[in-house]
């Protein structure tokens, strides 16, 4: 008699060099399904049961997903537009050209890092606009909601600081307005514009300040918030649920009566 | 029955009903996305052209040659030192093939044979647009990302000029545009600095204003103010298109600024006035005074005979003052110690007439309907504002207004100026030399208040002045000095003593050059020392004749006294030498006639001379070189001896050509041309 697909994966399951990488060994219990998120460092940021209900598309409208799944993106784009850039003057606008012009699908590398950019700054708000008007943000998750803000705040950072990087004309002139409102602060104005440019102009110290804090600090420091974020969903009792609405607001998710 | 709207749903049921198939159904649509790239890829622009000039190539007999030849792929052209990536042989990939003469299909056609080899210089640097583009609209035209497109062809000389600085044969367009933005004094107005660190100095010579009324009348200024070019076909001066009130004004301040000048008027004699001017009389100290090869007059069928050195003399009696003209005639630079215009010695007599015969040259109607009523001081007051406003002593100077520093707009890098940072008028079309040909054309459409006055050129004119401005380029500012070709220095060089005062008074620069000063027309005396025989140097300054048959210009007679003679030509002698050789290395005359026999057969026979020149007036026929009747008794024996072994060692770009004489060749040919004495009947009438 014929193994079936399901056999071949349990007997996979129980190979060394699968129980070598995963420690929670067989089983479908509940606490193997719990030992098998709570012990994989990745899947033990997530909580150990999710609602079935929580996963239906009205709930959060996959926002958090998809901000995140922009952010993979960019990470992945980023990587390789990395290797075709130099971040030097006048250099930095011929890579970009070459981008255009000879590297293979150089061009939509490029767009879609832009546009995943664009995207990820409107679902990062779409998100933040969602768990406020459901409420999400209350106690125990108010914490989460500040590391919310904080990640907004670097998603801006990142497009802005990315807007430079072509060194085109569009983008030397942004920084340089973008720039000067930083020196519209109160006594220190002045001295953070140095500090974020490399000097009083926007030039070939700014374009390095900035290449770094887009391609290696601000990225980091999302890395390093997205984590506390996910693990923060977990220990604040998973995503909000929708009990604790109060009725009258609470959609009918679509399609319910179809079923 | 379904209706339409059941069937949609059915289809988004089917679709993204089960969040399975929901995502199965979204990551292939994705997947689908993800294949754009590469396909867009594969079917780009230039795979494209290099698919067809393959199948191009594949009927032609030199077929197997072609394909050996064509590489696929993107092909480029890294100029690092010019910071330059060129792609364009990745579509214009017959570009070098000598054999696609007959292909006209662009861009398979062949590049014209040019004096440059594209490995050196790429496109970019002469062609324009986008070098590293690799699509059509992009690498030609203008876009949001990349200003600078194709330059039109009509003006592709401007690009020689970028790392040619001096005029060279390669380029008559850009050689005459340079020539006119000097010519015509734009360049007292805009500041054009040049790659080398000078500046472009203007050649129009602007007169003086500020004794203008010792020479002319308010009417006169007043007509021509309003139109000079009524009063002078070849006019420099250009249009300023004011009311016939600020044209009142000005001539009212220019009069009334105006300081007269000791002896700058000569009242005239009553004898000369009792005599009526003899138009025979004027005409002949005209033509031998050889007035004509600087200034012009318009002859009867509207042509202008003469040259451009000096102002037009058409209707010069309707200008100028007679004590004035007279005055000047006898010495001009009494008026303006600064003109280019000869002091002639002339006798009273000669003056008179000369002065008669040009102040009948008049025109009745250039001041007929100008009546001006005496100037009121609020008159005064406003010319003078509107001369500082238009800026005329940008080019004239006038006491009490100084000359405007950076009037217009600088040109220096007019060739680089981004679209963006122009404004069009419009209907024209939005490029750089659209722009400039309308600026030269029609200054003053591109809106009000303008001061740009109104030029008069040609169609060639407008081209040959676009051609120049497109030259001056950021480019040209930056290359490489290893990559130019230097203009001649401009050179202040200043004879001394007292040969040099005299040498000034003359005017000897304006038509002569030495030590790279001075005009064209006549020849360069910068070697005259080592070249001629003091003796016909003495006696050609006292009664100059022509040495070249096809010349109707010469040099005029200067009336010089003995004493002013002996001074040019000591000074001439002993300054204008070669330290090549020493000019009395060889004897003037004892050379046996075995030799000059000898001599006489090359000339003839070996090195046809006689195409050329004339040494016997009744058999040869010689009109491009110099008669040579008398060159033994004009040149060193040295000199030509030199001379033809090789003249270009001696005067760069002569046309004489360089025939790798022998030695004994060269002897030979310096004892038959020392046999040429001349006539005595020529020595005769020359005392």
């Amino acid at each position: 008699m014929a193994k079936t697909a399901a056999e071949y994966f349990e007997n996979l399951r129980e190979s060394r060099v699968w129980r070598s990488i995963f420690r929670s060994g067989t089983g479908t219990s509940t606490l193997h399904r719990s030992l098998a998120i709570q012990q994989n460092i990745f899947l033990h940021l997530f909580s150990t049961k999710v609602r079935r209900r929580m996963l239906n598309f009205s709930a959060t409208w996959y926002l958090g997903t998809l901000t995140f799944g922009t952010f993979v993106i960019l990470v992945v784009t980023g990587i390789l537009l990395m290797l075709y850039y130099h971040p030097s003057v006048p250099q930095a606008y011929a890579d970009t050209k070459d981008l255009q012009f000879v590297v293979s699908s150089g061009l939509f590398l490029r767009n879609l890092d832009r546009w995943s950019a664009h995207a990820m700054v409107l679902l990062v708000f779409a998100h933040m606009f969602k768990v406020f008007y459901r409420g999400a943000y209350r106690p125990p998750r108010e914490f989460n909601w500040v590391i919310g803000v904080v990640l907004l705040l670097l998603t801006l950072l990142l497009s802005y600081t990315g807007y430079l990087l072509p060194w085109d004309q569009l983008a030397f002139w942004a920084i340089t307005v973008g720039s000067n409102i930083a020196s519209a602060v109160p006594l220190l104005g002045n001295k953070i514009h140095f500090l974020l440019l490399g000097g009083n102009l926007v030039n070939a110290n700014a374009l390095l300040r900035f290449y770094v804090l887009h391609c290696m600090i601000l990225p980091l420091a999302a890395f390093f918030f997205i984590g506390i974020h996910f693990w923060r969903i977990r220990k604040d009792g998973g995503l909000y649920t929708q009990q604790s609405e109060p009725a009258a607001v609470r959609p009918q998710p679509v399609g319910k009566e179809a079923q | 029955m379904q209706s339409p709207q059941d069937k949609s749903y059915s289809l988004w049921h089917k679709l993204f009903g089960d969040p399975i198939r929901a995502f199965g159904v979204v990551s292939l649509l994705f997947l689908m996305s993800l294949a754009i790239a590469p396909a867009k890829n594969h079917f780009s622009e230039w795979r494209h052209y290099q698919k067809s000039y393959l199948r191009m190539i594949r009927g032609r007999g030199d077929a197997v040659t072609l394909q050996r030849h064509f590489r696929g792929g993107i092909q480029q052209m890294w100029l690092p030192e010019l910071g330059a990536v060129d792609r364009c042989t990745t579509c214009h990939v017959g570009q070098k093939e000598a054999s696609l003469v007959d292909v006209s299909t662009q861009p398979y056609r062949r590049h014209p044979v040019i004096p440059h080899s594209s490995d050196q210089f790429g496109c970019v640097i002469c062609h324009r647009g986008q070098g590293a583009a690799t699509t059509v609209e992009e690498a030609h035209r203008s876009t949001l990302a990349w200003e600078q497109p194709l330059v039109p062809t009509r003006y592709i000389e401007s690009s020689c000029g970028q790392c040619h600085r001096a005029s060279f044969a390669g380029t008559p367009q850009l050689n005459q545009g340079r020539a006119l933005l000097t010519r015509f004094g734009c360049v007292h107005c805009h500041t054009v600095k040049l790659p080398d660190g000078s500046t472009m100095n203007a050649t129009d010579d602007p007169p003086p204003l500020s004794h203008i009324a010792d020479k002319t009348t308010r009417e006169w200024i007043f007509a021509w103010l309003k139109d000079p070019r009524a009063y002078a076909a070849s006019a420099t001066m250009p249009n300023f298109l004011l009311k016939d009130e600020d044209a009142r004004d000005i001539s009212a301040f220019l009069i009334a600024n105006s300081t007269p000048v000791r002896d700058d008027t000569i009242p005239i004699s009553s004898a000369a006035q009792k005599s009526a001017p003899d138009p025979q009389a004027g005409a002949s100290v005209y033509g031998e005074s050889f007035c004509a090869s600087c200034h012009a007059v318009q002859n009867a069928a509207g042509n202008l005979v003469g040259g451009d050195i000096g102002p037009e003399l058409t209707r010069v009696g309707s200008k100028v003052k007679p004590e004035w003209l007279q005055a000047w005639i006898r010495n001009p630079r009494i008026y303006d110690p600064r003109t280019a215009m000869s002091h002639y010695r002339f006798n009273d007599q000669q003056a008179d007439v000369l002065t008669g015969f040009l102040s009948s040259k008049t025109d009745s109607d250039l001041l007929a309907n100008v009546h001006l009523d005496p100037a009121t001081p609020e008159q005064i007051a406003h010319g003078k504002t509107l001369v500082t406003e238009y800026g005329c002593a940008s080019c004239h100077e006038i006491s009490g207004i100084k000359k405007p520093e950076r009037f217009a707009p600088e040109l220096t890098r007019i060739g680089s100026k981004p679209i963006s940072l122009l404004i069009f008028i419009p209907g024209m079309q939005h490029t750089l030399p659209d722009y400039i040909v309308n600026k030269i054309k029609q200054p003053r459409a591109f809106g009000t208040g303008l001061k740009m006055p109104q030029y008069n050129f040609n169609p060639a004119q407008v081209d040959a002045l676009t051609t120049a401005l497109l030259s001056f380029t950021d480019q040209a500012q930056t290359m490489p000095a290893a990559l130019t070709v230097p203009a001649m220095a401009v050179s202040n060089y200043q004879p001394a003593g007292k040969a040099g005062q005299l040498m000034n008074d003359l005017a000897c620069f304006s038509c002569h050059t030495i030590n790279g000063r001075g005009g064209d027309m006549a020849p360069d005396l910068t070697l005259e020392g080592s070249a001629v025989q003091r003796k016909w140097l003495d006696d050609f300054l006292k009664n100059p004749n022509t040495l070249r048959p096809a010349l109707i210009r010469r040099m005029p007679k200067f009336n010089l006294t003995d004493a002013e003679i002996a001074t040019l030509s000591d000074y001439i002698m002993t300054v204008y030498q070669t330290p090549a050789f020493d000019r009395d290395s060889m004897p003037e005359s004892g050379y046996s006639s075995s030799q000059v026999e000898q001599g006489r057969q090359l000339f003839y026979s070996k090195y046809a001379c006689q195409s050329c020149h004339i040494i016997d007036p009744k058999i040869d026929k010689g009109y491009i070189g110099p008669t040579l009747t008398q060159v033994g008794s004009r040149l060193n024996a040295a000199w030509i001896y030199r001379w033809l072994r090789n003249p270009q060692a001696l005067r760069p770009g002569t046309t004489e050509p360089n025939r790798n004489m022998s030695e004994e060749d060269a002897r030979a040919l310096t004892a038959f041309m020392m046999s040429q004495k001349g006539s005595g009947k020529q020595e005769a009438k020359k005392r």
